[in-house]
């Protein structure tokens, strides 16, 4: 059974003409002790999903209208506040896109880190402490012993997210939810982050779910990727697999549309058009009016997930052949 | 020492705030000290010598009963800082909690901040005059008065501010870290207020000497027979041409006291807002 299992989860925004829906039926899974990538272009629904993963939602205009999130055989949807304020954290854990704020300006560093501890474990303050201390060499923020006493803003933005990173394993979470998490920072530090991200997988086999929109990351960290377009997963696939035999004209674009650093380009891909606005509803494939191997029968029929090969999936009428 | 030149510092930069808080010192000074200061009893009536004029014996002179001025601007003192810290912590804790628990929980919001608005479309006084018909002329009931008074600008303020904060992201983070809406609003969210916080509460500080004195004044305040700076005003305003100086002395100490207050909250408030800081801080 997978770790965390998504199944038919549709997320809607409410709305003066009714409810939209930005998250269209969305099934996936996570293994332990894998890497999944989810990758998409802003609005295709990535980060709403990581929400509605993490029950984030409440008090929005935002509404899962349906399916399951299931989490080692539980579904969190069902679940009461309590019991889920005891997985939060402790077995399931949030990274955020920006470092500057998602820590508490108020508290020291290590406090916030110490907080996290007490609230799970069963630990002394002193002991809580002395485990803020290691978690800190681990995330290799220099010199601990000073560092645990500082404030955020006195902090730089990789070493922000390294805190960030640190408090979300602070017990040890089973699932890690990394919505975006080194867009805010330099390359270099970017590159960084994601080594000790996936260093740390492989000391504590934890599963990652990484979210980007950046298709370099995810090739480099991630074990099996999920493209996803306006609330759908529109190809998924082992990372290997998936960039040896592309089928999904989104996924091909995404690709061409990256800068490439040996090639001497004068001119760079792009997919022509915008994402259609939430509200257009469209009768056939969603990619259709901005595909370029589009021909009629996109535009009336929805195309179904056609199997590739084993584990690749593409939802597109002419996923069968090669392109 | 370190502490010392940075007081130092402050206190070159900022001259007026300075000699705000040497003031507000000499009353909290004045209002521990007033039962060995005052050289008389504050209430003792001494016919023969009613309505004389400040001098070596009587520093302020006495009233028409007379009682010595400055004994009784002394025990005055003494009700100042009680209704101002009074009413400063009914304030906070009433307008803070409806305010905070308002913008945290929307629905419970509705009701109460319409509620807070409705209070607020009474004048201040107005609204203190009213509750005060309604309970009997007491020291605690003068404090709850003016505290829920100003309950209602702190809970706009506290509402505001709250509703900004819990849709940053360290609250979404401290959610996901397992933590409930307990400690999400007391220990993520609040800890984050306190500077505000702090600047309101040196305002209605200064508010409620200046409300409390209108109140006495008016005769809904304080029970008559205690030594405040309104009921000074009030008991003795008719003397004004044979005695002026049983309505200079209170009603100084009053402007003195609330220009000191807002004096010292609005260097805190620049010294906690960034904005301000270059700006006016030669004043």
């Amino acid at each position: 059974m997978a770790l965390l299992e998504v199944k038919n989860l549709s997320v809607a925004i409410r709305q003066k003409q009714g409810l939209i829906t930005v998250v269209d039926n969305l099934s996936f899974h996570v293994d332990e002790n894998e890497t999944l990538g989810i990758v998409g272009e802003s609005g295709c629904g990535k980060s709403l999903t990581a929400l509605s993963i993490m029950g984030l939602l409440q008090g929005s205009q935002v509404r899962i209208t349906e399916g399951t999130v299931c989490f080692d055989g539980v579904d969190l949807l069902i679940l009461g506040p309590a019991e889920r304020r005891a997985i939060m954290g402790d077995q399931m854990a949030m990274i955020f896109q920006e470092p500057m704020t998602s820590l508490n300006p108020v508290y020291r560093v290590g406090d916030q880190i110490v907080e996290v501890l007490l609230q799970h474990l069963k630990l002394s303050r002193a002991a809580a402490k002395q485990r803020t201390l290691e978690l800190l060499d681990l995330v290799r923020i220099p010199n601990p012993i000073l560092q645990i006493n500082s404030y955020p803003h006195q902090m730089s933005g990789g070493q922000r997210q390294r805190i960030m990173i640190a408090m979300a394993l602070a017990c040890s979470p089973r699932i890690l939810i990394a919505d975006e998490p080194t867009t805010a920072l330099d390359v270099t530090v970017q590159k960084e982050v994601l080594d000790l991200m996936g260093e740390l997988q492989r000391h504590t086999g934890t599963a990652i779910v990484l979210i980007s929109h950046d298709l370099g990351v995810i090739a480099q960290t991630c074990d099996r990727v999920a493209v996803m377009y306006r609330g759908k997963i529109v190809e998924t696939a082992a990372t290997k697999a998936l960039f040896a035999d592309i089928r999904h004209p989104y996924t091909k674009g995404l690709l061409n549309s990256l800068p490439l650093v040996d090639g001497d380009v004068e001119w760079l891909d792009t997919i022509p058009g915008q994402v259609p606005g939430i509200e257009t509803v469209l009768p056939g494939c969603a990619f259709q009016p901005r595909c370029a191997f589009a021909d009629e029968r996109c535009s009336y029929e929805k195309p179904n997930d056609i199997r590739v090969a084993g584990g690749h999936w593409a939802r597109c009428h002419y996923a069968g052949q090669s392109t | 020492m370190i502490f010392l030149s940075r007081l130092k510092a402050f206190a070159s930069s900022r001259v007026l705030a300075t000699l705000g808080m040497v003031w507000l010192g000499v009353i909290i000074f004045a209002a521990v000290t007033a039962p060995l200061l005052a050289p008389f009893d504050p209430t003792e009536i001494d016919p023969i010598a009613r309505l004389s004029e400040p001098g070596s014996l009587y520093w302020f002179g006495t009233d028409h009963f007379g009682r010595d001025t400055f004994s009784r601007a002394l025990f005055g003192a003494r009700m100042a800082i009680l209704i101002g810290s009074g009413s400063v912590i009914v304030a906070l804790l009433l307008g803070g909690l409806v305010g905070m628990l308002s913008a945290y929980f929307t629905t419970l919001g509705h009701v109460f901040m319409r509620i807070v608005d409705v209070l607020m479309a009474f004048p201040a006084l107005l609204l203190a005059l009213v509750l005060m018909t309604l309970l009997e002329r007491s020291v605690i009931n003068t404090i709850l008065v003016i505290g829920i008074v100003y309950a209602s600008t702190t809970a706009r303020i506290l509402f505001g501010m709250t509703l900004k904060l819990k849709n940053e992201v360290f609250v979404d983070a401290a959610r996901c870290s397992g933590a409930g809406h307990i400690s999400l609003l007391f220990r993520h969210i609040l800890p984050n207020l306190i500077s505000p916080l702090l600047v309101q509460a040196s305002f209605i500080f200064a508010f409620a000497q200046l409300q409390s004195a209108a109140l006495d004044f008016l005769g809904l305040g304080l029970p008559p027979e205690m030594a405040s700076w309104g009921n000074m005003l009030s008991e003795e305003r008719i003397y004004v041409t044979r005695a002026p100086w049983l309505l200079i002395f209170p009603g100084a100490l009053i402007i003195l006291s609330v220009f000191s207050m807002n004096l010292v909250g609005d260097a805190m408030r620049d010294s906690i807002d960034p904005r301000f800081k270059n700006d006016i801080a030669g004043v």
